[in-house]
């Protein structure tokens, strides 16, 4: 039914509605919550598993690069061994050589040439560093190396010895590696080259060449155990990698162990930055939410006011309806609706309201434009005539007023409609009573005289009637002549002193009434004849309706005015009418219509004719005579005075009432005419000459006088 | 017109109008009619009250032929009202109402005799319309009054048999023979004949035929 105007949002029933589809609101936001926490975590756990992994890689890189260096250290080591002058070149020279060479190369501490019975045949120590060998003798700790130089021997390969520990003399050592190379010519083993390196030594060199310097290198047995340190005790423990170097005879395990400390949180730029940007989040979530708050607070609030609105143009009697500045309805309430009996569609789609009069549609049109064009915008109010669906007119006031958008620019009317049919309703049914009231009023004063009277006159009469019988039958009884007895002559002048009393009694009566009728005569006036029939008009009406009559005014145009008695002739215009009324229910025929014609005409300058003519069945001849008889009547329920009483009042004003047959072409009777004459003001010229004449007959004599 | 057994009969008049009183109770005099007048409904009422608490009973009242005449429009209690207590007191039988009615009360006067009043006369009455149906109203009366009497003498006579003279009474009327009433009694038929005796002695009759006729009401 209801049509918001458009841009204005519908206020639908789940916007309304408090109850609210899915989980509690309050769930969402924790939800939230949770899912930010988490979220923030898993980057802060991803951001320090990045940090910790890249570090862990690095470590990875920087120890395949240092086995890589170390190999490669070992090979250039081995080549340089390899090169020394063989046995056959004199002993001066392999020591030149191997001075040479061990200088170039520190991390080798001994380089030794033995016979094939393993007895040392040379050596030389490192001159960098404090000889190897100084707090326990070599032999004593060539155990290692024998097995290595066997080794290389059956495999025809340079071999190399486990590590071991050689004590020094300051309660210090170091771990030792022994090289050992076969001498051969062909395939008989001439000697052996050893060549010991010391392992820090060896990590010392590795710590000074390998890409990033300074790592904190180690190493160890394959089975974990420490064997030396680098240089660089830098690591922090958390992050190492190790790799297995195998060499020839033995395996090292070299391990590198990052400087780098576990990630933190605080320190570090990024982490510090991630948690930032978290805490900023979780302010712009909150901002958010209250934002959220608000505005559902805000919307709560708009729903319901509009809810309210919405009720409130429910529960409305009055009909309103909102048109644009092109006429168009826009909105209309259901009390409107209603009221028209049109759906709210039917009224917003047409651009001439169905609730248009067809007959008035163009003047309303025209009145519409005349708005348009002047754009009133001043309240204004006016009543017309709109039309139900089902055709019923009906007349409505029209409170209309300019209607501005929300900026406040003139945007159309909007019209307040007001329904008068049951207004109208009420005024005509109090009218009628009113009405009906006073009809009543004066037909009970006639009939209530009429009962008064008679009743006082009967009472008389009956004493009257009853003394008069009573001496007739006693004079019956009585013999003629005979002599009558004082008792009975008493009781005789008893009857015949009452009945004239009685008699004089009604005379009173009688007397009474008619002075009563020449008071009236005083109330007369002049009254215009329009103002008579109006005057009984609504009661006239009132009884037409009931038999279905139609009432016809025929009033020649400037008629003078009647001298009457106002109340006494229009208790003569009602009885006349009623009578036509009544005659015309009494007869059911339905081929004629009803209709009573009230009409009056100046039959002369003095008099005025009014005329009652019904269609009803005529007066025959019977009743004709008996018409005016006082008491006569043909209606059950008639009292019988009303011909008559009309007649002598009329009469009493100097006029005359008859009737007449109506009679159609046919010259069948087909209906009745009572007329009566009144009669007229007399107009000033009349006056005059009246007075005029008046005065002319005082004076003849006079004037004769003159003349003769 | 005069009943002996009955008494002289008697016309109510009621009437608030005293000339009218005056002159219809000089008119009923003129044909030998004794009357009685009351100003109002009320006084009449006040009368009936005076004569039941005489002692004499409502039942026996009128003893004699009585007629009201009554003034359909009165002050105080109106005819109509004071109708209405007649008929209460069961006297419509006894004494017959005739209203006298003023032009207009007709339809009035014609429901009231649909009601049971025995007539309406017209004011103003003339020649002796009025008394005449004065007379059959008090005619009726005393009818009425013969049969109450005769009904109230049967019921008299009814009980002073006995109760086994009234079954005897029953069964005769019902036509059964000496022996089988003897049989239907348990007693002998010499004793129904005794009891038959003493009925038809007390009740005055001569024969079942007598008795029958006694019987109905």
């Amino acid at each position: 039914m209801n049509r918001m105007p458009p841009g204005m949002p519908a206020p639908s029933s789940p916007a309304i509605a408090p109850v609210r589809e899915g989980p509690p609101r309050w769930f969402l936001w924790v939800a939230l919550v949770i899912l930010l926490v988490a979220v923030q975590a898993l980057l802060l756990g991803l951001t320090l598993h990045y940090r910790s992994s890249k570090a862990q890689e690095e470590v990875e890189a920087g120890v395949l690069a240092s086995a890589e260096e170390l190999r490669k250290m070992l090979g250039a080591d081995l080549r340089r061994v390899l090169n020394l002058p063989g046995r056959e070149a004199a002993p001066p020279l392999w020591r030149e050589r191997a001075q040479v060479l061990l200088i170039e190369r520190p991390e080798l501490l001994r380089l030794e040439r033995r016979d094939t019975a393993f007895a040392l045949t040379h050596a030389m120590d490192t001159p960098t560093r404090s000889p190897p060998f100084a707090r326990i003798p070599r032999a004593e700790a060539q155990l290692e190396t024998e097995l290595a130089c066997r080794a290389a021997e059956r495999r025809s390969e340079p071999s190399y010895s486990r590590s071991f520990f050689v004590p020094h003399a300051d309660g210090g050592g170091v771990e030792v590696l022994d090289l050992c190379i076969a001498e051969r010519i062909g395939e008989r083993v001439t000697g052996y080259v050893v060549a010991t390196y010391g392992l820090p030594a060896l990590l010392d060199q590795l710590s000074a060449s390998a890409p990033p310097p300074g790592l904190d290198f180690a190493m160890l047995e394959p089975d974990g155990t420490m064997l030396a340190h680098g240089p660089q005790r830098s690591g922090a423990g958390v992050f190492r990698a190790s790799r297995l170097i195998d060499l020839p005879g033995t395996a090292i395990q070299l391990q590198l162990n990052s400087p780098a400390a576990r990630p933190s949180l605080v320190p570090d730029l990024v982490t510090t930055m991630v948690v930032g940007l978290s805490l900023t989040l979780f302010g712009v979530v909150v901002l958010l939410a209250r934002d959220v708050r608000r505005r559902a607070r805000a919307e709560s609030e708009l729903a319901e006011s509009l809810a309210f609105r919405k009720a409130m143009e429910d529960s409305l009697v009055t009909g309103l309806r909102a048109r644009d500045l092109e006429a168009r309805t826009t909105y209309v309430n259901p009390a409107f609706c209603a009221m028209v009996g049109f759906e709210a569609d039917e009224l917003l789609s047409p651009a001439r309201p169905p609730y248009w009069p067809a007959e008035l549609a163009d003047e309303y049109q025209r009145r519409q434009e005349e708005r348009l064009a002047s754009g009133a915008q001043t309240r204004d109010a006016f009543e017309t005539t709109f039309v139900r669906k089902n055709g019923e007119r009906f007349p409505a006031m029209v409170f209309e007023s300019a209607l501005r958008d929300a900026s406040g620019a003139h945007a159309g009317w909007m019209s307040a409609i007001v329904d008068l049919s049951a207004q109208r309703r009420v005024e005509e049914v109090a009218r009628q009573q009113q009405d009906r009231l006073q009809a009543t009023a004066r037909l009970a004063t006639i009939g209530e005289m009429a009962s008064l009277v008679s009743h006082e006159l009967n009472q008389p009469l009956s004493a009257i009637a009853a003394y008069a019988t009573g001496t007739l039958n006693v004079m019956d009884a009585h013999t003629p002549g005979a002599p009558l007895d004082a008792e009975l002559w008493g009781s005789l002048h008893v009857a015949a002193r009452q009945i004239a009393q009685q008699s004089e009694r009604a005379g009173r009566v009688i007397k009474s009434v008619h002075d009563f009728v020449r008071r009236r005569e005083s109330a007369r006036e002049p009254v215009p004849v329009a103002e008579l029939v109006e005057a009984v008009l609504p009661l006239v009406r009132l009884q037409a309706r009931k038999s279905d009559t139609a009432i016809e005014l025929d009033l020649e145009p400037g008629l003078r005015k009647v001298v009457c008695d106002r109340a006494m002739v229009e208790q003569v215009l009602l009885n006349l009418t009623r009578n036509g009324i009544q005659a015309m229910q009494g007869s059911p025929r339905d081929d004629r219509r009803r209709v009573l014609v009230l009409r009056a005409r100046a039959s002369t300058p003095q008099w005025v004719l009014l005329s009652v003519f019904d269609t009803g069945p005529g007066v025959d001849a019977e009743v004709a005579r008996k018409l005016f008889t006082p008491f006569f009547t043909t209606r059950s329920e008639g009292m019988g005075l009303g011909l008559s009483v009309c007649r002598t009042i009329v009469e009493q004003h100097g006029g005359a009432l008859d009737f007449e047959n109506v009679r159609d072409a046919a010259d069948a009777v087909c209906g009745v005419a009572f007329r009566f004459t009144l009669p007229a003001e007399r107009g000033r010229l009349a006056a005059t000459r009246d007075a005029i004449d008046a005065e002319i007959d005082t004076q003849p004599p006079a004037t004769l006088a003159n003349e003769g | 017109m005069t009943t002996p057994e009955l008494g002289l009969p008697m016309v109510y008049l009621v009437d608030d109008e005293q000339v009218v009183r005056q002159g219809v109770a000089w008119l009923l005099r003129s044909r030998r009619l004794l009357s009685d007048g009351f100003d109002s409904g009320e006084a009449f009422e006040t009368a009936l009250e005076q004569r039941a608490a005489s002692g004499m009973g409502r039942d026996d009242w009128p003893d004699s032929p009585s007629c009201l005449v009554l003034d359909l429009r009165m002050g105080g209690m109106s005819g109509l009202a004071l109708f209405e207590r007649v008929i209460a007191r069961g006297l419509l039988e006894t004494l017959p109402v005739i209203f006298l009615t003023g032009h207009g009360d007709v339809p009035t006067a014609v429901a009231a005799v649909k009601r049971g009043a025995f007539d309406f006369v017209e004011k103003p009455f003339s020649n002796n319309a009025l008394v005449d149906r004065v007379e059959q109203a008090l005619a009726r009366s005393a009818a009425a009054l013969l049969k109450r009497r005769e009904l109230s003498a049967r019921q008299r006579r009814l009980e002073q048999l006995s109760k086994r003279e009234r079954e005897v009474m029953e069964l005769v009327a019902s036509g059964m023979s000496n022996k089988a009433m003897a049989e239907t009694l348990q007693v002998s038929v010499r004793t129904i004949e005794v009891h038959r005796a003493s009925v038809y002695e007390k009740l005055g009759v001569q024969s079942a035929v007598e008795l029958l006729n006694v019987l109905r009401p």
